[in-house]
């Protein structure tokens, strides 16, 4: 169980995708204006880079290894992240019309997020087992979601502080998601891999 | 839909508001087709996603309220829903069918199972996850929390203030 957690912990705090990779930028600074939007768009990346990472773990060890495709694996994680996303799409508008009409706005703008097909590159990098893989890319995504959501609330405070002209906006949310990344450096002297 | 008697109305500041277009009136019902939200239109994807007015997306996204207000088709108008609905639909969405395959997939391994053994094990748990979502997605909205309300009409004070965007 140990080993669970500490990879748990060293995904989403002490590797975090947005903190410490630099992933997922675009969505980090554009849809975190409001909490609710943030835990939407959070939500619907965790389930599709742990539902993608799973695809593109069975694709990396039966199809593109064996055979050395390797040279495809940038094109083939894309195609099942995109795979993802449809398939999702369409079990919600299929069992929850309700739920896809309420949370189904986010799920196009997964596609063009670089943090999905991340995770997936650094899965393959990793050399983990299926179960190993999922979790890290489960932590992973949940690393993104609580920075979304930590930042979302950040600027929905610093929305109602008297800024100085010249740093509202975006200024000061590059320098709030500074201060919070150097936060998240304490983790790093946590050790887990 | 407005809170039926005994409900408590959110406050104004627990609302997620957005804007909508009203593209039917059947009967004593409107069809509303919501409009692109803050989430997306200041993204780059916006043009790779395809969420323009009319588009297929947005046409599976129309929803139904009652014509309380004399509601005339092309009048736009403010929808909200309470935040903490959007909060409970994204759990139930999404966090359900992690935690049952997570958890499947855990279990299975740590009984000794390989990997195909897991895969299989998080799948199966996937699928129960997606029964369990559907039951439960029914539940909330048979208590009408997923439907949005109707909270006025976008007026030209909105436009000028910007507030006729969510």
């Amino acid at each position: 169980m140990q080993d669970i957690i500490l990879l748990i912990v060293g995904a989403a705090l002490v590797n975090n995708v947005i903190l410490a990779r630099f992933l997922g930028l675009c969505s980090f600074m554009g849809v975190t204006t409001r909490v609710d939007t943030a835990i939407g768009m959070g939500a619907a990346c965790t389930f599709v880079i742990t539902v993608s990472g799973m695809g593109d773990w069975a694709l990396e060890h039966y199809l593109l290894e064996p055979y050395g495709l390797g040279y495809l694996r940038t094109v083939t994680f894309i195609l099942v992240i995109a795979a993802a996303v449809q398939f999702t799409e369409a079990i919600f508008r299929k069992f929850s019309p309700t739920l896809f009409k309420l949370l189904g706005i986010y799920l196009p703008l997964i596609t063009t997020n670089c943090a999905v097909l991340g995770v997936c590159l650094l899965l393959v990098e990793g050399k983990y087992g299926f179960m190993d893989s999922t979790l890290f890319a489960f932590a992973s995504s949940l690393g993104y979601s609580l920075v979304m959501v930590l930042f979302a609330g950040l600027r929905e405070r610093v929305a109602l502080a008297d800024v100085p002209r010249l740093f509202a906006g975006p200024p000061i949310g590059f320098i709030t998601a500074s201060l919070l990344a150097l936060a998240f450096m304490g983790f790093s002297g946590m050790g887990a891999k | 839909m407005f809170p039926t008697p005994g409900q408590h109305a959110p406050e104004a500041r627990d609302i997620v508001e957005g804007v909508a277009r009203v593209v039917a009136v059947e009967g004593g019902n409107v069809w509303l087709e919501p409009e692109q939200t803050t989430a997306c239109g200041h993204c780059a994807g916006k043009a790779v996603c395809g969420v323009t007015p009319g588009s297929a997306r947005l046409v599976a996204r129309r929803f139904q309220l009652p014509n309380d207000h004399h509601l005339q088709v092309g009048e736009r108008v403010m929808v909200g829903i309470p935040e903490q609905s959007v909060r409970r639909a994204a759990l139930t969405a999404y966090g359900i069918p992690l935690l049952l395959m997570l958890a499947a997939g855990v279990t299975v391994q740590k009984m000794g199972g390989g990997d195909l053994q897991s895969a299989a094990a998080t799948l199966a748990g996937l699928a129960v996850g997606i029964g369990v979502v559907r039951l439960r997605a029914n539940t909330l909205s048979g208590r009408g929390e997923l439907t949005p309300h109707f909270l006025r009409r976008i007026t030209a004070v909105d436009a000028e203030c910007g507030l006729d965007r969510s």
